[in-house]
């Protein structure tokens, strides 16, 4: 199952770091979609005004690409859930919903649009989903390797 | 005595202060000639003004009673080219919003031409007088640096989430929020230019103070429905408009 977190302000990198890493934590959280406004070129401006940073979860580097505004999240158990919630009531202030209206917030099935990226390769199914379908795939997906260690 | 708007509520009141010409509006910042000229991207700081037509002076203007009546405004006068300045607000509280300040702007300049959309609001005149009516409208109770936008084109924002920092979204990001500082700053003009220097704007109201002056009704916040003498006279405008315009004959 798919659940949507909303926070009800669009997160910055900091906050989106720190609940992309609790998330990660968490035993049951399988794939992680972050969606929002793309990041301007911020070549040309001077260091203290950039959101645009290179967060870490889980010891990997990973550019951001967005400004948080949704964080969709592919789970197996209800229960995991209220974890999620207080994970988000940590970090999130100005609160925010979290969504099960949908069965599948991640889509799970390949599309014409993936057969005409891809080709007839074949695609595992946690990659399915996880790319905007107007970009380069490894501009938008970082994999993150499970945390093993505790 | 004029009736500007209804209601009991703080907002009401926030209206009837915007709309009423002899209110003085609380100033809240200064900002220099030079930055607000910037600001408009129109000409660069200390350049002359291009003019479209001979100062009236010099002009031989035809005999007209209602020239002679009208005093024109400085710009007229001097022949300026007609230039604008637009602000989006954003329905977070942001303390004017479009109809208020078409509202307000027709009753406090003179010479303007104003229009509104639902998130925008234009306001043109001749280039001296913008000048002059944009530096009012930045410093004082008009104008919050996080919530209202100075935003000349990619005019929108005004119903997306805010930023984290409390400011309304703008793709172009003319108005920043300064970590260091807690200050917003504008590093472009309004048509999205890059400044050579930044204007600073200053700190953001905290969101009690927006509450206390926006003109915005809102669930949480003063809901409209709560403001029962507004929509008294509301509710009595639409049935005179209904009657009045579709059947004067029925009467009710």
């Amino acid at each position: 199952m798919d659940i949507e977190i909303f926070p009800h302000r669009v997160l910055g990198s900091d906050t989106t770091e720190k609940i992309l890493n609790d998330l990660e934590s968490l035993e049951d959280v399988r794939r992680t979609v972050i969606q929002g406004p793309r990041f301007p070129n911020e070549d040309t401006l001077p260091a203290k005004y950039r959101e645009r940073r290179v967060i870490q979860v889980n010891g990997e580097n990973i550019t951001l690409k967005v400004k948080t505004g949704r964080i969709f999240v592919e789970l197996t158990m209800e229960s995991t859930i209220d974890e999620i919630e207080k994970i988000c009531e940590k970090y999130i202030s100005f609160g925010f919903d979290i969504n099960q209206s949908r069965t599948n917030y991640i889509r799970k099935q390949r599309t014409v649009s993936d057969n005409l990226k891809y080709g007839e390769m074949d695609l595992p199914d946690e990659l399915i989903g996880m790319t905007d379908q107007y970009s380069k795939f490894d501009e938008h997906v970082s994999i993150i390797k499970k945390d093993d260690l505790d | 005595m004029a009736q500007f708007y209804p209601g009991t509520s703080q907002v009401a009141q926030n209206r009837r202060n915007f709309t009423d010409p002899d209110y003085e509006l609380e100033k809240l910042r200064e900002i220099s000639d030079e930055d607000v000229v910037k600001i408009l991207g129109h000409r660069a700081p200390g350049e002359e003004y291009k003019s479209v037509h001979p100062p009236l002076d010099e002009m031989d203007e035809p005999d007209c009673v209602v020239r002679e009546l009208v005093a024109p405004i400085d710009g007229a006068k001097a022949g300026d080219r007609i230039r604008y300045i637009q602000f989006v607000d954003s329905m977070y509280f942001a303390p004017a919003h479009p109809f208020l300040r078409a509202r307000s702007y027709l009753n406090r300049f003179r010479g303007v031409d104003t229009g509104t959309l639902s998130g925008r609001q234009v306001i043109e005149a001749r280039e001296r007088d913008v000048e002059r009516i944009s530096k009012e409208l930045l410093e004082t109770e008009y104008f919050d640096t996080a919530r209202t936008g100075i935003r000349g084109k990619s005019v929108h924002g005004h119903s997306l989430r805010l930023d984290e920092d409390g400011l309304m979204f703008d793709m172009l990001r003319r108005q920043v929020f300064n970590k260091e500082t807690g200050i917003v700053e504008m590093v472009k003009d309004q048509i999205g230019r890059d400044l050579d220097e930044p204007v600073i704007l200053g700190e953001p109201l905290d969101e009690n103070t927006l509450k206390e002056k926006t003109t915005i009704y809102r669930i949480d916040g003063e809901a409209y429905k709560d403001d029962k003498d507004a929509v008294e006279v509301l509710h009595k405008i639409h049935i005179t408009r209904s009657f009045g315009a579709y059947n004067p004959e029925a009467g009710w």
